[in-house]
């Protein structure tokens, strides 16, 4: 077997050790609980098979020991041969004592306690892995999320961690219990015949080298077909969310027929894999089923001769001291457990192959490269906040093209600073360093001096309130969703809070329009509202948050002239003392900042007021006004 | 109360408890089917469908049903090959030394077998059982991979699902046109469902929850083909099974001993008599289990479409509360299932031991006094314990039959949706040449709420017309109706004369394009955007309608050009550059009729000044309707519709409004008057 795919899947495994740990004495004891039950049972079939065959059929004399366990006295014992009377109350002792022992055993024991408590046991296991993986996918950056399919993620989160809930069984329980079986049924073949214990043990040879064989194969499947359901379910993600496009454009033909491609290599693939495990099984039945026929064929021509078994006298138990009609059974019955659980065994290989695959991409997420490391020693959010200082930021999103170059700015408290700049030059990416979404490649970002990084990421971001372009509402009520952020703070927004800040985003009037005012239910991603609208909840949600510093991504750019000339001024009202950001290309709205950062080609080339800025001839700015108002005035 | 709501009330099959959590329930994971209740005849209603469903997959069907026979075989041969080897070969007796006749498919080896000595017959059985080993194997098929604990994720596997009562070569081939009949049926489903959406009408779509209710049924469509099969597989065989097997014990034991006959007989209504009791009480549990699991795909989901919001407001902290709880409760709720299972298979248990007691009493007791063999012991215990087990297995089908009766209600009120009227019984829309002109246009969204009233305005070709107003005037649902999104509640929209309800929607919408105010980009490269909407667009007409939008220097300024692959929703780009790719990609489409929903909101003015300037030169010929707010935009167009409270105001040139002094005016210099307010740059 190829050492790296053990290795491979080894390590894969030991990944879960963390999240079993806490886990693993339910897991000993259960195992324990099991393996009593196994061989218990193992042996006492033997001893069934005895008294059934050659007691109570036959009519042969019963063993001491057996007569005592039946609670009969020695004319059981001492007698050539059992008359129909005792046989007949042996077999009503027998039946009464083996569904004891079967309703005890397999009912109680195996039935209700382990299977309830295994299901306990995996769903611990499987819970913490998954609210690992959500924290995880938090924390690593944005980055990674731009350009993996949300869809992925999803697949990823609900499939693979489920995978990790199978490992404890499938990797550790199983074949533990599996080998449990397979050892007792050995065991006991070997006392019948040392050379039936040869034929199983040689048997395992060409069963191992067909595995070994298969296995690179099954997981080069596996993985194909892992992927081809991840990107169907991106698909059917994206198109869901994109359907209205869709519709506009009329590609719902095109998107119909990729829809099918996609999902035929996913069908395709699941179907080869599912083709390729059989096979494998069915070589391996091939050599097992000859392996008992062999058996069988011995046993049958050594009970036809009556010879005798390998520990003829030495158990005193059972009376296989011959082979006779018990001793063929309870020795052809071992025969088939033995090569059945061993076939079993090479089963749970194939499935833990198959979780190798999903760990590994679980495991690929886990391990997702945190752009954004959280401090050590983290310090926290100095207060109050004097000054926001950026200080030669350098950032890119892919190398090579970079987005910031040697950025510098400095905002103070009680200001607000507009960031200016054509489309593309970088303005929401450095609110984004702000917010530590990503850090910056080279340079600080500081807060009275601190640098951002020493800071703890919470605590930073529940200190900063932001009302992004791309408004994301949740599928809650307006209050709700207006009131989302406060309950960070650990209490509920009040609802004249909510009212508040409503108030001052503008929203008061056309939540009071709706039929349930605050208490409408929106659908997700903000339902029915228009974009203006959305905007507004988005900025009355981040009023809200009551922080030391404010971040405005176009704030107005979906509101008229005078809900926007309404908004600014309640907003430079509310932002006294506090530091504000706003990020806008409307002239109106640039007005009534108090400071302008001009942004080009990744740095601030001007930086001042807007009669300062105007002023300077050939500036920058200046001509950007310019164009807005020759715009205007061209048309006119 | 929503509109979703609202239309679900209004829904033909009277379903309104499937959608009641979409709007009128405060909770919003109520909107999934927690109704368990079912009448019986609802209940055979779908099952009915759900077997039509098997008539598109006939010859699959037809060589399963085959297969399926064929691995009836081993089950009711390996019996009598026991009896033989134990009462020949072990004990050596002769072969016609019972009152017990073989039944007639084994007499031929019986016949073969008669004559030869002890160890010839052992050969015989050996060499028998060979063969039925290649044919058949040993035990049965099924591939499970990958399985969870959890109601979910079962889905995926249902999808491919695949089993036979036998292996070997037999199995292979049952267990393959098994997976295949799943996957083609389910995913047939899916397709439909898919579908379906794409034909869903624009002003249900605007309910976000409709679109992701069908995305979370398509995962219950795998339970459809579970149904029809194991509806009509497995019951079915196991019954033939039962029916074989009374025969042959009757046949062969009937004169032996005729109580052996009824007690077999008996097992099978026992065996039902202990699971259906617990159907309905299972079904609850299951449903409620499944609504569990449903609730945390939601939330993993929601968190990571709005990951950069969450990341944002610093609430990370609370939405992993908010996943693990759900994710705690789906558990808590399968568990309940577990339990109940694990009651149900307890009594089953029960009896069955119950059961095996008894026949091994008599079946013993026939042993004791010589009328049976212990040869018949093998044969006997083996058929009575598989009619026992077919009795359970029939119970247990139809315990699941009703979990899965729900996912099917699911998925077929989906697949029963309204559709767009698309029928192909309507004209198609002739090439636009002249107008689009407004009839005394009404229309009220499904919650009542009136976003037109009584509009009359008539758009030529050639213009660029400007709708203007403030938030809320109605001015993108007057766009809207345009390309059909949406249906006037009263009055009409004519086309050059065409009433546009009059005219097939496909051809209408062949010639409107609508950019839409969410800039919504898929995965894929960006010529593969581009060429959404017109697939036959050349590489020219691509960077022809890029230099109209102005976008064409940066998309050439990236390293792999047009074959830019865009990462989830296109965050890679600025919205700027999104805004600017979508305009680009509705010019692809080269449409009598463009419509740009705020196109230069998210642009610097200097871009804004560019683009507008080349939409003024894409006018030439075309009907360009622009939904802006800023001034800048607005001046250029040929005409200003200025509209208030779902009316129109005025209409006019710029010129023509500031002298009329109305409310355009007030617009303008609202934005205007403050803009010079505070520093006029000297132009």
């Amino acid at each position: 077997m190829p050492a790296s795919n053990f290795l491979s899947i080894g390590r894969v495994f030991l990944r879960t050790w963390p999240y079993l740990k806490p886990l693993v004495w339910h897991i000993v004891l259960w195992v324990c609980l099991q393996l009593a039950s196994f061989t218990t049972s193992g042996l006492a079939v033997v001893l069934v098979q005895d008294i059934l065959n050659n007691k109570i059929m036959l009519g042969h004399p019963l063993e001491p020991g057996q007569a005592t366990l039946l609670l009969l006295d020695e004319r059981y014992v001492e007698t050539a041969e059992l008359t129909q009377e005792q046989r007949i109350v042996v077999r009503d002792r027998f039946i009464l004592a083996v569904a004891l022992g079967v309703l005890l055993n397999t009912l109680v024991l195996q039935l209700i306690v382990l299977h309830y408590y295994f299901t306990w046991i995996t769903q611990q296991l499987n819970q913490r892995l998954r609210v690992a993986m959500i924290e995880r996918a938090e924390r690593v950056s944005l980055r990674y999320h731009s350009h993996a399919r949300t869809g992925d993620a999803i697949y990823r989160i609900y499939q693979d961690s489920n995978t990790i809930t199978a490992v404890v069984d499938t990797v550790i329980l199983d074949p533990i219990n599996i080998t449990a079986r397979c050892l007792t049924a050995l065991f006991i073949l070997w006392l019948f015949s040392p050379w039936l214990g040869l034929i199983g043990v040689l048997a395992t040879v060409p069963i191992l080298a067909i595995a070994a064989w298969y296995t690179p194969r099954l997981q080069r499947l596996s993985r194909q077909a892992r992927q081809a359901a991840s990107d169907l379910t991106s698909r059917i993600q994206e198109a869901f969310a994109g359907i209205r496009v869709v519709k506009a454009n009329q590609a719902e033909q095109a998107l119909l027929a990729r829809f099918d491609a996609d999902s035929r290599r996913a069908l395709d693939a699941a179907l080869r894999l599912r083709l390729e495990i059989i096979l494998l099984w069915m070589a391996i039945l091939a050599v097992g089923g000859g392996g008992i026929l062999l058996a069988d064929y011995l046993m049958a021509g050594w009970t036809m001769s009556e010879e005798n078994t390998w520990l003829a006298g030495m158990v005193t138990l059972v009376g296989f001291a011959v082979w006779n009609l018990g001793a063929y059974q309870a020795a052809s019955g071992r025969s088939a457990e033995y090569s059945d659980w061993s076939r079993g065994l090479i089963a749970k290989w194939t499935h833990m192959l198959d979780m190798a695959v999903g760990l590994e991409r679980a495991f690929r997420l886990l391990d997702g490269e945190v752009d954004v490391e959280e401090s050590a020693n983290p310090v926290a959010v100095p207060r109050p906040i004097h000054e926001v200082a950026f200080r030669e930021v350098s950032f890119s999103y892919q190398p090579g093209t970079p987005v910031l170059t040697g950025v510098d700015l400095v905002a103070k408290a009680g200001t607000v600073t507009a960031l200016v700049g054509a489309t593309g030059a970088g303005k929401t990416t450095l609110m984004s360093l702000l917010l530590r979404l990503y850090d910056p490649d080279s340079g600080t970002i500081s807060l009275n001096g601190t640098d951002l990084r020493d800071i703890g990421i919470e605590d930073l971001r529940g200190n900063i309130a932001i009302a992004l372009q791309q408004n994301v509402l949740f599928a809650a009520t307006v209050a709700d969703n207006i009131g989302y952020a406060a309950s960070v703070r650990g209490t509920a927004a009040t609802r004249d809070e909510i009212e508040a800040a409503a108030h001052i985003a503008c929203a008061d009037e056309f939540i009071g329009s709706m039929a349930q005012g605050y208490d409408t239910e929106l659908g997700e991603r903000g339902g029915k509202l228009s974009a203006g609208q959305r905007q507004r909840l988005s900025i009355a949600r981040a009023v809200l948050r009551d922080t030391p510093i404010l971040i405005l991504d176009e704030p107005t750019a979906s509101l008229d002239a005078q809900t926007e000339q309404r908004l600014l001024r309640n907003l430079s009202e509310w932002g006294i003392g506090r530091v504000v950001f706003l990020i806008t290309h409307r002239l109106s709205t640039i007005q009534g900042a108090d400071r302008i950062a001009f942004l080009e080609h990744g740095r601030f080339v001007e930086t001042g007021d807007h009669e300062t800025l105007v002023a300077m001839p050939d500036g920058r700015y200046r001509s950007f006004v310019e164009a807005e108002v020759a715009g205007a005035r061209e048309a006119s | 109360m929503n509109a979703a709501a609202e239309e679900a009330a209004e829904a033909p099959r009277g379903i309104a408890g499937e959608l009641s959590g979409l709007g009128v329930s405060p909770r919003f994971d109520d909107r999934i089917d927690l109704d368990p209740e079912l009448t019986n005849r609802e209940s055979l209603r779908l099952i009915w469908r759900a077997l039509k469903l098997l008539r598109s997959v006939k010859a699959l069907f037809f060589g399963k049903l085959c297969l399926a026979t064929l691995a009836l075989v081993p089950g009711l041969t390996l019996s009598w090959v026991g009896k033989v080897l134990i009462d020949q070969v072990l004990l050596g007796a002769p072969i016609d030394d019972s009152e017990v006749r073989f039944p007639p498919h084994f007499q031929p080896f019986v016949d073969a077998v008669r004559d030869l000595d002890r160890g010839d017959v052992l050969l015989a059985v050996i060499a028998l059982l060979a063969t039925m080993l290649v044919l058949f194997g040993r035990g049965g098929l099924g591939v499970w991979i990958g399985y969870g604990a959890d109601t979910a994720t079962n889905s995926e596997l249902k999808l491919n699902a695949g089993s036979s009562r036998v292996a070997g070569v037999v199995g292979v081939i049952d267990t393959w046109l098994h997976i295949r009949l799943s996957q083609r049926l389910a995913n047939g489903l899916r397709t439909r469902l898919f579908r379906r959406l794409a034909h869903l009408p624009m002003a249900k779509l605007d309910d976000h929850r409709i679109g992701d209710s069908v995305y979370r049924v398509m995962y219950d469509a795998p339970d459809v083909p579970e149904i029809s099969l194991g509806l009509t597989l497995e019951p079915v065989f196991t019954l033939i099974g039962v029916a074989i097997s009374l025969y042959l014990i009757q046949y062969s034991y009937g004169a032996v001993s005729p109580q052996i006959v009824w007690v077999a007989g008996l097992l099978v209504p026992v065996g039902l008599l202990a699971t259906l009791p617990a159907s309905g009480l299972i079904r609850r549990v299951q449903q409620a289990s499944r609504a569990a699991g449903t609730a945390t795909t939601n939330a993993i989901e929601e968190n990571m479409s709005n990951i950069a919001a969450v990341q944002s407001l610093g609430g990370m902290a609370r939405e992993r509360a908010r996943l693990a709880a759900k994710s705690e409760e789906s558990y808590r709720r399968f568990r309940h299932v577990r339990i109940m299972e694990i009651g149900v298979s307890a009594v089953s248990y029960l009896l069955t031991v119950g059961l095996g007691a008894f026949v091994a009493i008599v079946v013993l007791a026939e042993i004791i006094v010589g009328r049976m063999t212990p040869g018949d012991w093998a044969a006997l215990f083996g058929l009575a314990l598989s009619i026992g087990g077919a009795g359970l297995a029939i119970g247990m089908a139809w315990i699941n039959l009703q979990a899965n009766t729900a996912a099917i209600r699911r998925v077929f009120f989906f697949l029963d949706l309204d559709a767009e009227d698309t029928l192909g019984t309507l004209d198609d829309l002739p090439p636009v040449r002249q107008s689009v002109r407004f009839e005394r246009v009404e229309m009220r969204y499904p919650n009542g709420h009136r976003a037109l009233a009584g509009v009359d305005l008539e758009l030529r070709i050639g213009e660029l017309v400007a709708v203007v107003g403030p938030t809320g005037a109605g001015k993108t649902s007057l766009a809207g109706l345009v390309p059909g999104f949406y249906r006037p509640s009263r009055g009409r929209v004519l086309i050059d004369g065409h009433d546009i309800a009059a005219v097939d929607l496909e051809s209408l919408r062949r010639q409107v394009s609508y950019v839409f105010q969410e800039h919504l980009l898929m995965s894929e490269s960006i010529r593969a955007n581009l060429r959404l909407g017109n697939p036959a667009a050349t590489e020219e007409d691509l960077r022809t309608a890029c230099r109209t939008a102005r976008i064409l220097d940066f998309v050439e300024s990236l390293a792999d050009g047009f074959d830019t692959v865009l990462g989830q929703s296109g965050d890679t780009l600025s919205v700027g550059q999104k805004q600017r790719l979508c305009i680009a990609r509705g010019l692809v489409r080269d449409t009598p009729i463009l419509i740009l929903d705020e196109p230069t909101s998210a642009l610097d003015p200097r871009t804004e000044n560019a683009l507008v300037h080349s939409l003024r030169d894409a006018a030439e010929g075309r009907l360009v309707i622009v939904i802006a707010h800023r001034l800048s935009t607005i001046r250029r167009a040929d005409r200003i519709v200025f509209m208030e409270d779902g009316s129109v105001r005025e209409v006019g040139t710029h010129e023509a409004l500031m002298a009329a002094g109305g409310g355009y005016r007030r617009f303008v210099e609202l934005q205007g008057g403050l803009q010079g307010g505070r520093g006029q740059p000297r132009a």
